[in-house]
């Protein structure tokens, strides 16, 4: 079992070893956060040990030390893989077309390959890939292994498209991965854990992708199998029963997605490994409280009837702008709110929806929202229904 | 009194606030309040509900330390308790009124108590009855009186004092007979001792963010106290001023300038008995009277004709307190009325006292000034073409357009045909306006009531200032903004700034109105004239600033009207939008009758996010945008500071007064919210400022006509499609048009999301155009209504470098090559001898043909195009079109015209041309490091030699790029080998021109990929690398070409750093004597909301709708990065204005006509030469003064000398800024005086 760990960087090969946990965090460039002072940055630098012995990736250090503070779990319990790899497989027979994003040492990755699944290993780090290329030597096209990080996938500010940032038009392309019309099946599943430091920043990211059916979702009702931080979990899944976690995002997901929970993954089992073996302090204390978490392994499965006549990629954008500014001031009533947000009398609006006049934003489920939007949206005798109507370059990031 | 009130607030709210079945509830929310009171951010904002459950907050904390102590007590007996517990929970402690205390108290006596603990309970039991008693006697004495809403209180007028003795004193002179005269008192007074404040010192806070905010309230009491004066509310700025006073907790925010405000109101009105009172309380509140509480004191008795005994005492004490009298009359800014108040009080004690003369007006000592300020010389100022009579006349028409504070312009834009649509359109619209108006001024004065009525209660409001403008004028101010509101809204910031711009600009000159001033300017202005015009003399001749202050009154001019803090500004101008949104409102649907139908909001508070960031905006309604684009009414109305001025303007003679006749205006421009500028100018000495004063006015007083033929052409194209090519914005019908709004059903996804791409492209596209289309409209509507008058001006003022800009906005020299060419000198002068070669050089110039010729290589070419220059002249646009394909289109036509004119003349040289020639530095800024360093080979390359060819600093970068990238072609590199022929002058022009601007890397980058991505057959896999290849190329070139200039720019980032790294701004002075401060802070949030700005009770959502996003105020705290990177192109620009100033003042000697676009100096054709010369000789004055040597002085001076601090790293960082600002960079071996022959230098 313990055979492919073989080829791992020793730092990694270590951790393995010791603690007997499941997954691992790699930091990376610890020391290269630019306002540390000289001294110390250089310090540290000099004290980092040479990560990466593995001789054909000899380059790769320069890279490490390029990236800002980022760690990266990684599976690597071979148990959890193929449990991962099982829930994935589910009952279906026919062989799946699955894009693992960060597979890291690829141990996931090789219980995928077992469950004969075609795999598209994403990965951001030069340092796994010759590693990865490895492991589907013999296997005649089922793996195919390619620099990107699938967080950043089609940057949206126009910046510099170099690998690992790439388009997924010409990723895809390369792949021979064609697009499947929204009302059909799942042309592939995403499997991958969601970055320990910018969870939301990708959830957001992915949303937008979503509902304007850009990026990966051009291609069709892609299927999101994640890992996610507990916390975040029950934001995403939070209903008006839990005020405090329930917001925009929770809203958007629902209406989007079928959000399923399929296994949970305590952190306690996780050896928490770092370069350098020291970290700031309060670097120390934000992962520490992570530590205390459940990862939850969920499955986002896109609604096949989320776009109808009156919520299309077109005007979504009006649709997340009328969240945002709801939940930016959660407490106060809908009135309040549909008078900045549309001319179309608002008393009218909540008889169609049959909400009650005092109703709050935090008591209204997702469904609802979805359904206001969509009663102003198709309101008669209006012909101007939205004041935001052309502010549409508001975005995100 | 107050102790009244408070008992009222307990009582009644206690009884209502006890339901019986939420205790517990009550009680959290008791907490609440508490916490409510501490924080001072709620206590203004605090709806008045929680106010007056606030007032018993004693009460709560009585009970709760009751609570508390039955608690302890409990813990010391448990046996006892567990059998006889008292049930605190059922007492209401949240609302501690004489009920609950009562009910407390029989709870208490219903108990049996025994033990140590029932003993301690028992005596607080009756501590507590006896207050309750107290409290119940109080109660009964208010219940007697009248409810509060039925009868105002009347207004405070004595105050409450703290101090015993203060007070006791008082109390017996206020009970005293009418016999014991005011006066006494007031030197008893003035004797005692200000109690130095020890408490109150201790509880003022230490961190910044709480003094800024801090500042923030006290502005806001001082423009409160200030404006009541204005508005003739003495007794309500007493009223507030005693309030705040007796208010123990809020008493440390007044300051002696409030006190001194209120006291002055008093002296003027002559009114001695409140005015002691006033001096009671700055005695009380340990503040020791100043000049200016000693004036007013006086004037006042000036006023009553007091008998001198008191007088005396008074200029004793004054003496004691180590003021002089003679200071009262230059220090203090005062009107004639008020001197001569203040002079009969201060003669009735020294019967042969006379006020000090004014001293003499200082000159300007600065070296580089003092040819100008040099009596005798040859002098010959210019005068204007125009007769004293004409410019009398002029003055009037301008007189009248600043009185009535907007002009009407007819727009330019083709009227529609008048279809009854459009004739619907316009008549709905008249009468909505008419609904609007009442509704706003009904509006107007509810929401002036209740702001009255919340002043009353103590606090400062905006109620003085709603009270400044009429309430019809302010109603058609704010329908003049509603009329120009984009229809994709703005900002409520914005709106709200300019908004309160207006208000302040409308009250200043219905002020100078009010207080006569206009006949007074009248007579000045007249005299003023015969300086510049043609047919009058003026001996000695003098610059119109000297003349201007020769002309003033022996009292010297009325103080100018100081600006509103920003705060205020902001905060009058979102009460005015909340009004606007509140009061305007419309059918549902145009056509409707009125009435018939719901009427709907116009405007509404909307929100963008930027980011995660919100912004609230103010959109009006798009049925009323569509209405307002039906109706295309044919005028647009300007304020009178965005127009042209009619006549010259008035001299600038201090940072607040000049331009304008009557409109405010600044000589520094400031970005919004930073008021370092300002202070820095007030603390300079007036004679610091002439050089600047003097050369914004002389650019100001350039007169200005529009170029007929030109516009008539520009209007063709406007009317016509348009042309982007020749920067003639197409109609808004000539916009790309988004795809119909909805698809058919069953469109796939994917289709959807590029059909939205694409119309969100086609809208972006739209409101671009619509933006330029607006400019372009307002810029040539104003054209076309000035093109008869035969002259107008552009008063100038200035940025915080020094850089020149003209005041109003839409039409000026300064902008694109469309808006200069619409514009020429009224003034003509012949051509003169060479006058003509210089208009042909300057066309070859325009075209940007023949850069790297020789003067008399272009004058060939000239000569060889003249052909297609007079086709260009005669048929603009149906002859060969030869003036469109130059750099600046329309320039060239004008300037061909101008040749055409002047060729077919009988005689050139009598050509009486009003064509302005420029000439440009040739990348000034390398010119200026070059000249600063010494760097004899930077100096050749930037054209600081004199040599037959100009030399271009672009291509030199670039060939030495290139023998860079060949030695890395030959290691092998393979950049540079893909690079071979690519390395041009285009690719590197933009980054050489910004570097010196402090371009970084990053964004030297970027440019060179843009430029790699316009070349076609450059592969484009590479640009990345290249361009990252060739920005390290051209620093290294620079580096190698100008190595003097990146040490000096490397010296002066560090030392900006280590500046900012001290927490100040960093700050200079220009060669010339202009006080500079870079104006980048951290924002920081100081208001804390949307109901704190808007002045609490008047919040304009529903407290629950989302809060609309702060603005964001500048605090004192620098921006590093900013002010770092920011240093060496804001020393370098203030470097080029001086030298602009210096070129400016001395033409103005010899007599030019000159005007500037920062480095592009303008002058008749004739006079060229000349100005060429006065151009050279003052660089090299400017930079013959040791620049950098005096910068390095200075900034050791201000930021090296404060005394060694206890904290050992800011010695260290002292220590450091010091040693780099004396480790000035190496200069090298140019000659300067080599500047002098150099032809190309501006060319």
């Amino acid at each position: 079992m313990w055979v492919t760990v073989a080829g791992l960087p020793a730092r990694l090969t270590l951790s393995v070893l010791t603690g007997a946990g499941r997954f691992s965090i790699l930091g990376s460039g610890v020391a290269t956060r630019k306002d540390l002072p000289e001294v110390l940055r250089r310090g540290f630098s000099d004290s980092r040990p040479q990560p990466l012995p593995c001789p054909d990736i000899r380059e790769s250090s320069s890279c490490v030390s390029k990236c800002r503070l980022d760690y990266k779990r990684y599976v690597i319990s071979r148990r959890l893989a193929e449990t991962l790899a099982q829930i994935l497989q589910g009952k279906r027979k026919t062989p799946q077309l699955v894009l693992e994003c960060n597979p890291g040492p690829g141990i996931l990755t090789q219980a995928l390959l077992e469950t004969g699944a075609r795999v598209i290993a994403l990965e951001s780090d030069k340092t796994f890939i010759p590693h990865l290329e490895s492991l589907g030597k013999n296997l005649d096209g089922q793996l195919d292994v390619v620099h990107c990080d699938f967080f950043k996938l089609d940057p949206r500010n126009g910046s510099l498209v170099k690998p690992p940032i790439m388009i997924s038009q010409m990723l895809f392309q390369n792949l021979g991965i064609r697009a499947v019309p929204w009302s059909a099946g799942i042309p592939l599943k995403v499997i991958g854990i969601f970055p320990i430091k910018s969870e939301k920043k990708a959830l957001w990211k992915l949303i937008y992708d979503l509902y304007s059916c850009t990026s990966v979702y051009r291609y069709g009702r892609v299927e999101l199998n994640m890992f996610i931080s507990e916390k975040e979990y029950q934001k995403l899944k939070a209903r008006p029963k839990n005020p405090n976690l329930y917001q925009a995002l929770s809203v958007l997901w629902q209406v989007a997605c079928d959000i399923k929970l399929l296994h949970m993954e305590p952190w306690s089992s996780f050896d928490l490994h770092t370069q350098n073996g020291q970290l700031e302090k309060t670097k120390r204390r934000e992962l520490s409280e992570l530590i205390q978490q459940n990862l939850c392994f969920i499955r986002m499965t896109p609604r096949r009837n989320l776009f109808t006549e009156n919520l299309t990629p077109i005007n979504y954008d009006v649709f997340f702008h009328m969240l945002k500014q709801c939940f930016g001031k959660r407490n106060a009533k809908l009135v309040d709110h549909l008078h900045s947000l549309s001319p179309v009398d608002a008393k009218d609006i909540l008889t169609l929806i049959r909400k009650h006049e005092n109703v709050k934003i935090t008591n209204i489920c997702p469904e609802d929202f979805k359904l206001l939007f969509e009663t102003i949206e198709c309101s008669k005798d209006y012909n101007c229904k939205w004041l935001c109507d052309d502010i549409m370059e508001d975005r995100i990031m | 009194m107050s102790a009244l009130r408070w008992g009222c607030g307990a009582a009644g709210l206690g009884r209502a606030l006890v339901p019986a079945g939420r205790r517990r509830l009550l009680a959290e929310e008791g907490a609440g309040a508490l916490d409510g009171i501490w924080g001072r951010r709620r206590s203004s904002s605090a709806s008045p509900c929680e106010r007056d459950r606030r007032k018993d907050w004693g009460h709560a904390e009585l009970l709760e330390v009751l609570e508390a102590r039955v608690r302890q007590l409990q813990g010391e007996s448990v046996s006892e308790v567990t059998v006889k517990r008292v049930d605190m929970a059922q007492i209401p402690e949240g609302s501690g009124s004489s009920f609950q205390l009562s009910r407390k108290a029989e709870a208490g006596a219903a108990l049996e108590l025994r033990g140590r603990w029932a003993e301690k309970l028992d005596k607080e039991k009756r501590i507590m009855q006896k207050r309750k008693q107290r409290l119940e006697v109080k109660l009964q004495a208010h219940s007697q009186k009248p409810p509060r809403e039925q009868q105002p209180r009347p207004l405070r007028v004595e105050p409450r004092l703290k101090n015993g003795q203060l007070a006791g004193c008082l109390q017996r002179w206020a009970r005293g007979s009418p016999a014991s005269p005011w006066e006494e008192q007031l030197a008893q007074v003035l004797q005692e001792a200000p109690q130095k404040l020890s408490c109150e010192e201790v509880q003022a806070p230490a961190d910044r963010g709480a003094e800024a905010q801090l500042s923030g309230q006290r502005q806001k009491l001082l423009a409160f106290f200030e404006c009541c004066l204005l508005t003739d509310h003495l007794p309500l700025a007493h009223h507030v001023l005693v309030t705040q006073h007796g208010n123990f907790r809020r008493r440390w925010l007044l300051t002696l300038a409030m006190y001194n405000t209120v006291m002055l109101g008093w002296a003027r009105k002559g009114s001695f008995k409140e005015l002691v009172y006033v001096f009671f309380m700055v005695k009380d509140a340990g503040l020791a009277p100043d000049l200016l509480s000693y004036a007013a004191a006086l004037q006042c008795m000036g006023r009553l004709d007091q008998d001198a005994s008191t007088i005396k005492r008074c200029l004793e004490q004054m003496a004691r307190d180590r003021l002089q009298v003679q200071k009262l009359f230059l220090a203090v800014p005062m009107s004639e009325e008020e001197r001569a108040a203040l002079l009969t009080a201060v003669r009735k004690v020294k019967p042969a006292f006379s006020p000090p003369p004014r001293p003499t007006p200082r000159v300007n000592t600065s070296p580089l000034l003092k040819d100008i300020y040099a009596q005798g010389g040859p002098v010959s100022y210019p005068k204007l073409h125009l007769p004293l009579k004409t410019l009398e006349d002029l003055f009037q028409q301008q007189l009248r357009v600043e009185l009535a504070t907007t002009v009407q312009v007819k727009s330019v834009e083709k009227a529609p045909p008048l279809t009854s649509e459009v004739l619907h359109a316009r008549e709905t619209l008249r009468s909505l306006r008419d609904q609007w108006e009442a509704a706003l001024c009904h509006e107007l004065q509810e929401i002036k009531a209740e702001l009255a009525r919340r002043a009353r209660e103590g606090r400062p409001t905006l109620y003085p200032h709603l009270c400044l403008l009429s309430e019809q004028e302010t109603a058609q101010m704010l329908l003049q903004v509603l009329q120009v509101l984009p229809p994709q809204g703005e900002s409520l910031i914005q709106l709200a700034y300019q908004l309160g711009t207006r208000a302040f600009n409308r009250h200043v000159v219905q002020r100078k109105q009010r207080e006569h001033q206009v006949p007074a300017l009248q007579r000045r202005y007249s005299e003023y004239l015969r300086l510049l015009a043609c047919d009058t003399q003026v001996d000695p001749p003098r610059l119109p600033r000297q003349h201007w202050e020769s002309l003033g009154g022996p009292g010297g001019e009325p103080p100018p009207e100081q600006p509103w803090p920003l705060p205020v500004l902001v905060r009058l101008g979102k009460q005015l939008a909340e009004v606007l949104v509140r009061a305007v409102r419309m059918p549902r649907s145009p056509g409707a009758p009125a009435g018939a139908e719901q009427l709907i909001p116009v405007l509404y508070h909307v929100y963008s996010f930027r980011s995660f960031r919100q912004i609230g905006i103010l959109k009006p309604h798009p049925a009323f945008s569509q209405l307002l684009a039906t109706a295309a009414e044919p005028t647009l109305t300007f304020e009178a500071a965005e127009v042209p001025m009619l006549c010259p303007p008035l001299p600038w003679t201090s940072p607040h007064s000049g331009a304008f006749l009557l409109s405010p205006a600044k000589l520094m421009r400031a970005v919004e919210g930073t008021i370092q500028h300002q202070e820095r100018l007030e603390h300079c000495p007036p004679a610091a400022l002439h050089g600047a004063l003097d050369a914004l006015t002389q650019l100001g007083n350039c007169a200005w006509r529009v170029n007929g033929r030109v516009l008539d052409l520009v209007l063709e194209l406007f009317h016509a499609r348009g042309c982007t090519r020749l920067g003639v914005p197409p109609p808004a019908s000539e916009a790309p048009r988004p795809p119909s709004r909805r698809p058919a059903p069953g469109t796939p996804p994917a289709r959807l999301a590029e059909l939205r791409r694409e119309a969100a492209r086609c809208l972006k596209a739209a409101r671009e155009l619509r933006s330029l289309r607006a400019d372009a409209l307002y810029r040539l509507s104003l054209a076309q209504h000035l093109r008869h008058h035969g002259a107008f001006w552009l008063p100038h003022n200035m940025d915080f470098r020094g850089r020149t800009y003209p005041c109003p906005p839409h039409l000026s020299h300064l902008g694109s090559d469309l808006a200069r060419a619409l514009l020429e000198f009224a003034q003509g002068r012949p051509l003169g001898p060479r006058g003509l070669d210089w208009l042909k050089l300057h066309v070859v110039n325009l075209t940007g043909l023949k850069k790297r010729e020789s003067l008399q290589a272009r004058l060939a070419f000239a000569d060889q195009v003249l052909d297609e220059v007079l086709d260009s002249a005669d048929r603009p646009m149906t002859g060969r079109k030869w003036w469109m394909a130059a750099d600046e289109p329309w320039q060239t036509l004008a300037c061909c015209m101008e040749i055409a004119r002047a060729v077919r003349s009988p005689d050139p040289t009598t050509f009486v041309s009003h064509f302005p020639v420029h000439q440009d530095g040739s990348c000034n800024g390398l010119q200026h490091y070059a000249a600063l360093g010494r760097d004899s080979a930077g100096a050749a390359s930037v054209n600081l030699t004199p040599s037959d060819l100009p030399q271009d600093v672009y291509s030199g970068v670039a060939a030495q790029v290139e023998v860079f990238r060949r030695q890395d072609a030959e290691q092998g590199v393979r950049v540079a080998q893909v690079l071979e022929g690519f390395v041009s002058r285009k690719v590197v022009k933009q980054t050489v021109m910004t570097v010196v601007y402090g371009v970084t890397r990053y964004g030297g980058r970027l440019q060179i990929e843009k430029r790699l991505h316009e070349l076609q057959d450059f592969p484009q896999e590479f640009v990345w690398e290249a361009s990252h290849y060739l920005v390290r190329q051209v620093f290294n070139s620079l580096q190698e070409m100008f190595s003097a200039t990146r040490a000096i720019q490397h010296w002066l980032t560090e030392s900006a750093r280590l500046i900012s790294h001290m927490g100040s701004a960093v700050e200079w002075v220009t060669p010339l004597g202009i006080p500079v401060i870079q104006p980048y802070h951290r924002t920081a949030k100081v208001c804390q909301g949307w109901g704190r700005w808007l002045g609490p009770g008047l919040c304009p959502l529903p407290a629950s709708a989302p809060s609309p996003p702060r603005p964001p105020l500048v605090s004192r705290r620098p921006n590093t990065l900013k002010q770092k990177n920011g240093f060496p192109p804001n020393f370098i620009h203030s470097l080029d204005s001086s030298h602009m100033m210096l070129t400016a003042l001395h033409c103005y000697r010899k007599g030019l006509t000159f005007v500037s676009v920062h480095d592009c100096f303008w002058t008749h054709a004739a006079d060229v030469p000349v100005m060429n010369q006065v151009c050279r000789e003052q660089f090299v004055r400017l930079h013959s003064q040791p620049i950098l040597r005096d910068l390095s002085r200075f900034l050791v001076k201000r930021f090296c000398s404060a005394p060694r601090s206890q904290n050992f790293s800011k010695n260290i960082q002292m220590r450091k800024l010091f040693q780099t600002l004396l480790a000035l960079p190496e200069t090298g071996t140019f000659d300067l005086e080599q500047v002098k022959q150099s032809t190309y230098f501006f060319s």
